[in-house]
């Protein structure tokens, strides 16, 4: 009578042999909802309306070859997610990853990257989010009034993050019905700018696609450069999809195929949108319009009452980008917490709802108490902190490249496709992204280049501030270290030789956490 | 004998069902099965193993806590963890242990948080072919 844990029977969740057994998981995410949550979390309707305008002013006509280039360094370590969560799908982050191929130290310093640079990007995200819902209704000087824009972004992460906290089937309908609107519009949009341009009731200044358009080979290495540092984040997100492992018998391909397929999906939105706006308003209009791009082109396509389409895809897309933030950021910090890499209360879960309630309050405290913490003190500070951005994104996304080359090292030379796909490609990405670091940190370096202007320490405060992080990283790192000093003492892992062809196991017992180690 | 299945999961409103099942299994002589159903809340939080290990701990605390519960008044239970939602969870061990009722706790939520959250003494009542007692939480 004192049995416990006897699975009922072969279920729905699959046939579990108890809970002793730590390494299945079963009943995992399906297809569909991995491409949805990786589209979602990068915010396609927001990311265009940001970007579109600052990309045409850097390379004119161009824009659609930089989408394709700045694809090119996120697909290569999108394949180096893959390799990872193959050898290692227990931990989905890449603070597990570069953990166990690079050592704790830097591990700890990925997972932090992730978590500040996610408590940032959401302060955006609210903003605009709270911005858009009051143009959605006409209230204009309510949009124009700092404070109101303010409170209601701060109701928007309370929103977001009571959902994510109560999760289950509510996360699922909302993010369906946020992206679904997102999508629809945006496809609207695309198709009526193009069948006007194609009839001739278009502007005058419209002009018809041209396949030159595409051509990356008429880019001088400047422009890429330039081009590339705006565009390469409108990316960031996919990420989020690569996390997400499931663990059903043949599934080992499933997460990335979904991978493969939210990132190009992705790229055949940012390429359609940027070619129906190019082409129906011309780029000295998106130049002009370079805040938002989307709004100003909204009214004009459609005209009233349906110019309000494109504020909804600008406001469902960042309202759902604010709700796939919170999502993995909470589970870096749920996963950190039970390696003892963070306070193990953050690895708790809700008696009730089941999800790590407190990693996920706790950011969505977080990224209020520095939204409206910068929102007074300085709204200079908060755009800077934007720019910083691009830094850290690069950081950890990179780092995570070179990982999967170091982790695999033993399985590089098998064959021509491991050699490619595991070993250079993931490292080139990495480089890329690497070199695109530098040369952003480089350009923030000079004051000029900041959104305020402000000198700080004789450097642009966005660089400032990356760095500030980066040595509070790892302040933190070390008072949990010297409370916590196993985790630190962990050493490198490989992936033993044979494991890509089946011959070998995979690294570790499955399941095992860092918590399980020596 | 009779089996009486509860629905437990460390809160008020399930010490208040654990109490109410031990009562009606000391009058009736039945035995009691207490069941936590600990389904990981996946499909699109992309929940990772360290979630559900999370979430299979908390189980096993919250059975300790429903075993010395029961020990306090002298009776032994049969625990159960079941990688279900609660209410199928439920609804499966009964079927099991052809149980003569399934006792659950109410959180007294008003009914539109019951809708929107999905309540599940509101699913068991729908979906259980067999008697469920729902205690509140206040009682």
């Amino acid at each position: 009578m004192e049995s416990s844990a006897i699975p009922a029977s072969d279920s729905a969740s699959g046939n579990r042999p108890g809970v002793e057994d730590k390494g299945l998981k079963k009943n995992a995410i399906g297809f569909v909802s991995s491409v949805v949550i990786g589209v979602a979390s990068t915010a396609p309707g927001y990311s265009l309306a940001a970007t579109l305008g600052f990309v045409a002013a850097a390379v004119a006509l161009q824009s659609p070859a930089i989408l394709i280039i700045s694809f090119i360094p996120m697909f290569l370590v999108a394949g180096g997610y893959y390799y990872l969560n193959k050898a290692d799908p227990d931990c989905g982050t890449s603070f597990s990853w570069v953990t166990k191929a690079m050592g704790p130290q830097l591990g700890w310093i990925a997972g932090w990257t992730i978590v500040v640079a996610d408590i940032i990007v959401m302060a955006n995200l609210a903003q605009i989010a709270g911005l858009y819902s009051y143009e959605l209704f006409g209230l204009t000087s309510l949009a124009e009034s700092t404070v109101a824009v303010t409170a209601l972004g701060v109701v928007w992460i309370a929103l977001m993050t009571s959902i994510v906290v109560i999760g289950i089937e509510l996360s699922a309908r909302t993010q369906v019905g946020l992206l679904a609107a997102e999508i629809v519009t945006l496809a609207l949009f695309a198709i009526v700018a193009l069948v006007k341009v194609y009839s001739g009731s278009a502007p005058s200044a419209s002009i018809d696609p041209s396949l030159s358009w595409f051509n990356p080979f008429s880019l001088s290495p400047a422009e890429i450069s330039a081009g590339m540092l705006l565009a390469v984040f409108i990316y960031w997100g996919w990420d989020t999809t690569a996390t997400i492992n499931e663990e059903t018998e043949n599934s080992t391909e499933a997460p990335g195929r979904a991978t493969v397929v939210s990132t190009v999906i992705l790229l055949g939105i940012y390429l359609i949108v940027a070619v129906a706006a190019q082409s129906y308003a011309g780029v000295d209009d998106l130049i002009a319009n370079q805040e938002d791009v989307l709004s100003s082109l909204g009214t004009e396509v459609f005209g009233e009452p349906l110019d309000k389409i494109l504020i909804i895809a600008v406001l469902t897309s960042a309202a759902a980008s604010t709700q796939t933030t919170i999502l993995p950021t909470a589970r870096t910090t749920l996963s950190m917490a039970r390696s003892q890499a963070m306070p193990k209360s953050l690895g708790k879960v809700h008696p009730r709802f089941l999800t790590p309630h407190i990693s996920t309050i706790l950011m969505g405290v977080l990224s209020i108490v520095w939204y409206v913490g910068l929102t007074i003190a300085s709204e200079d500070i908060l755009f800077d902190s934007l720019a910083a951005l691009g830094l850290m994104i690069a950081f950890y996304i990179g780092l995570t490249g070179f990982a999967c080359t170091i982790y695999y090292r033993r399985e590089l030379f098998n064959s021509v496709k491991t050699f490619f796909f595991v070993g250079v490609g993931p490292s080139f990405g990495g480089a890329i992204l690497f070199y695109l670091l530098v040369k952003n940190a480089i350009e923030l370096s000079d004051p000029a280049n900041s959104e305020s202007g402000n000198s700080w320490l004789g450097m642009g405060p966005p660089l400032v501030i990356a760095i500030f992080f980066l040595i509070l990283g790892f302040l933190l790192m070390f008072v949990q270290w010297r409370k916590f000093p196993a985790f630190f003492g962990r050493k490198p892992e490989v992936v033993p030789a044979g494991f890509l062809e089946g011959k070998a196991p995979a690294p570790g017992p499955t399941g095992a956490g860092p918590e399980e180690l020596p | 004998m009779g089996q009486i299945v509860v629905g437990y999961d460390g809160s008020a409103c399930g010490d208040a069902a654990l109490d109410r099942a031990l009562d009606l299994a000391g009058e009736l002589g039945d035995q009691v099965t207490v069941v936590f159903g600990y389904a990981p809340p996946g499909l699109w939080g992309g929940e990772i193993a360290e979630h559900e290990e999370a979430i299979e701990e908390l189980g096993e605390m919250v059975m300790a806590k429903a075993r010395s519960q029961a020990a306090g008044r002298g009776i032994e239970i049969d625990a159960q963890l079941v990688a279900k939602r609660a209410a199928e969870a439920l609804i499966e061990v009964a079927g099991q242990r052809d149980a003569r009722m399934i006792v659950v706790g109410s959180f007294g939520d008003p009914p539109l948080k019951g809708i929107i959250l999905g309540s599940t003494p509101n699913k068991l009542l729908h979906m259980s072919e067999r008697p469920v007692l729902v205690v509140p939480a206040s009682s």
